[in-house]
């Protein structure tokens, strides 16, 4: 129904929704590749002037005789201004002479490193060690705990803006999304109806002359051509029926009149019936041919009401019963509960006469014809079985235009209109007409929406 | 012999209707137009009417419609072209008795208008009990008798007879078999009709006999009383 709310499964698929989230994406690792940049510029930055502040102390302490050394660095340690700064002065042996760095020994000597004893011992340190001219080993230390905080808030940020971007994004998605597939929803579903036989119907113009309503205009009118070419094509068949009735019905008077003449010999009166039969058959299909079409051009809903339909299947098959029965062709019907359903009865019950004239005409002698009358919470169908020879899948839907019975009906007798009246009735319901194969026969199906059990 | 109003417009429909009554024995009066046929039937008695459905002056529904508001209960059978189901639920409600699409076979019109008086005469004598040759119908129990003795009929077989025997004599068409017995308006194939009357036949005819049920040929059924 137009207003539904579409399935998830549906919203995923569309490519607003797949556009969103690569957009967003897109967004998202641009937004990480800038906080990645501006902390490594950063770290450098901030790396570079410790390394600067490491150097100079290094070098300081470096032009001190060595026997100055332990004094000026336990000095150093202690006077540290910022607190950021540590020393240590192990002897060429790794015996602790001075300082405040503990006792291990450096792990790189001439180029600065990072180490972390431990938030217990001391916090990060940027270290860099030299060897004096006497070969003691001279370290000076840099605490670097706020490069180390600002790494640890930038992942911060980063995982917590995920956690807020992820959500918001596939939100963003959906609700993008939901505009465009409720259209593409009712499109398909003009597109349905169209396809089922209704061209009078268009696909809605929202007027914003997005792409979709550019579609939408362009298959209307295509539809619109097509309408115009069935019509004028049907409106000759008619014009030719309509204006062909009225001089047979003319001429099949003269001939009535003629056989009634009392000086006309027995032979012609017989010849003169035998013309007004073939007359009143060629009269009959042209009055099927005008009631399909009227049928067709029509929306009467006067006759509508709500009908039982069991009941309407019980009275066919008292109708066809015993047509059935000199046939030789066993006529099945176990009933059913009651069904209710918003239609003509009279034309309805034309409609499954005709489809069990149909399916007794062509089951074979001894044969057999069934009718099943199904509920279900979606529809309701009603269906007609026979076991006779049944339609090729590639003509099942050509017979239910005008006139075309298909290869396996040469033999039997009728207009060839039958199928095509069922098809302008169940077309006027807005129920549907489905013609499957038995194996062998022929399963001809009614469905009925749901909705038509209700009075509209 | 009855006296039937024409009212039509179409002076050779007019002409075809008219000469078709008159082979039938009846008298035909003829109006052209809706205001003076209307006039015509009020003022006059008649045993059934012809009535075209779209007419000069005075369209043929609103004819019926006022003869049946001012109490004149005379069977009319509605004529016209439009054919298509609501226009007949129209006619028919307006307060016609039958319908019949042009262009028409005039043994058919006949026909429908030969129902029409037999049915308004027997609606006079209001019978409960039918009788025709050996067959005896009680219309209140719902039991039929050939020849004293009971025969079974299911419900459908009992309106076909009853039909047939109320119109015993005269000719009915297939179509007008399906029409007033089963009530529907498509055609449903002769064979059809065919079947149940043989179904029939085999209920009621006696051994020995002519069916009571005669076939004529290109024309349908008549209920032959012997």
């Amino acid at each position: 129904m137009p207003g539904d709310w579409p399935h998830l499964r549906d919203i995923r698929k569309t490519s607003t929704f797949r556009l969103t989230l690569a957009l967003g994406g897109a967004a998202t690792v641009g937004v990480l590749l800038l906080l990645l940049i501006i902390y490594s510029l950063t770290e450098r930055e901030l790396n570079d002037r410790s390394d600067r502040i490491l150097r100079t102390e290094i070098a300081r302490l470096a032009a001190l005789p060595e026997a100055d050394l332990p004094g000026e660095i336990d000095k150093s340690s202690a006077t540290s201004v910022s607190g950021l700064n540590h020393f240590g002065l192990l002897s060429p042996g790794g015996r602790w002479l001075a300082g405040d760095m503990g006792a291990s020994p450096p792990l790189v000597i001439g180029h600065p490193y990072e180490r972390d004893d431990g938030p217990d011992v001391r916090g990060p340190l940027r270290i860099l060690a030299a060897r004096t001219s006497g070969g003691a080993l001279l370290m000076v230390g840099r605490d670097v705990r706020p490069i180390v905080d600002l790494r640890g808030r930038m992942v911060e940020i980063l995982v917590l803006s995920g956690l807020f971007v992820a959500p918001l994004l596939l939100a963003a998605g959906f609700a993008v999304s939901l505009g465009p597939l409720r259209r593409v929803d009712r499109l398909q579903r003009v597109a349905l109806e169209i396809g089922s036989g209704r061209l009078a119907a268009r696909m809605p113009i929202e007027g914003r002359g997005d792409e979709l309503d550019l579609f939408a205009g362009t298959v209307n009118r295509m539809i619109g051509e097509v309408e115009r070419t069935v019509d004028q094509v049907k409106s000759v068949t008619d014009a030719i029926a309509h204006d062909l009735r009225t001089p047979l019905t003319r001429v099949r008077n003269q001939l009535y009149r003629a056989s009634r003449d009392p000086d006309m010999a027995p032979a012609d009166v017989v010849r003169i019936e035998a013309a007004m039969a073939d007359l009143d058959l060629v009269l009959a299909r042209f009055a099927a041919l005008l009631r399909i079409s009227e049928l067709e051009a029509s929306g009467r809903r006067q006759g509508f009401a709500t009908s039982r339909i069991d009941r309407l299947l019980d009275a066919v098959v008292e109708l066809y019963g015993p047509l059935a029965e000199e046939r030789d062709v066993a006529l099945r019907w176990d009933g059913a509960e009651p069904v209710h359903l918003y239609c003509d009865e009279k034309l309805i019950f034309e409609a499954f006469s005709n489809l069990v004239d149909n399916a007794i005409k062509f089951a074979p002698e001894g044969g057999c014809v069934s009718i099943r009358l199904a509920k279900d919470d979606g529809f309701v169908a009603i269906e007609v079985c026979d076991n006779g020879p049944g339609i090729p899948m590639d003509q099942l839907q050509a017979v239910l235009r005008r006139y075309d019975r298909g290869v396996a009906s040469a033999a039997v007798p009728g207009s060839g209109l039958g199928l095509s009246v069922v098809a302008a009735i169940v077309h006027l319901h807005h129920f549907a007409l489905e013609l499957l194969p038995a194996e062998p026969g022929l399963r001809a199906r009614i469905v009925a929406p749901v909705e038509a059990q209700q009075a509209r | 012999m009855a006296s039937i109003l024409v009212i039509e417009d179409d002076a050779e429909t007019a002409r075809e209707i008219a000469d078709e009554l008159r082979v039938h024995g009846h008298t035909v009066h003829a109006e052209a137009d809706g205001q003076n046929g209307l006039e015509r039937a009020l003022r006059e008695p008649f045993d059934a009417i012809t009535l075209d459905r779209m007419l000069p002056g005075l369209d043929g529904l609103a004819v019926v419609a006022r003869l049946r508001a001012a109490g004149i209960v005379t069977p009319v059978l509605m004529i016209s072209a439009l054919g298509d189901v609501d226009a007949r639920i129209d006619g028919l409600r307006a307060g016609g008795d039958d319908y019949l699409i042009k262009p028409f076979a005039p043994d058919e019109m006949a026909m429908r208008v030969e129902v029409l008086l037999r049915r308004r005469r027997q609606l006079e004598t209001a019978a409960a009990m039918l009788r025709g040759g050996p067959v005896e119908m009680d219309l209140i129990r719902r039991e039929v008798r050939v020849d004293g003795d009971p025969v079974r009929l299911l419900h459908m077989e009992f309106r076909l007879l009853e039909f047939l025997m109320r119109n015993a004599g005269e000719i009915v068409t297939r179509q007008i078999i399906f029409e007033r017995v089963w009530g529907y308006y498509f055609d449903p194939g002769a064979n059809l009709i065919n079947v149940h009357i043989a179904r029939l036949r085999k209920k009621i005819d006696r051994p020995g006999h002519a069916s009571l049920i005669a076939t004529v040929k290109g024309e349908g059924y008549r209920f032959d009383a012997g």
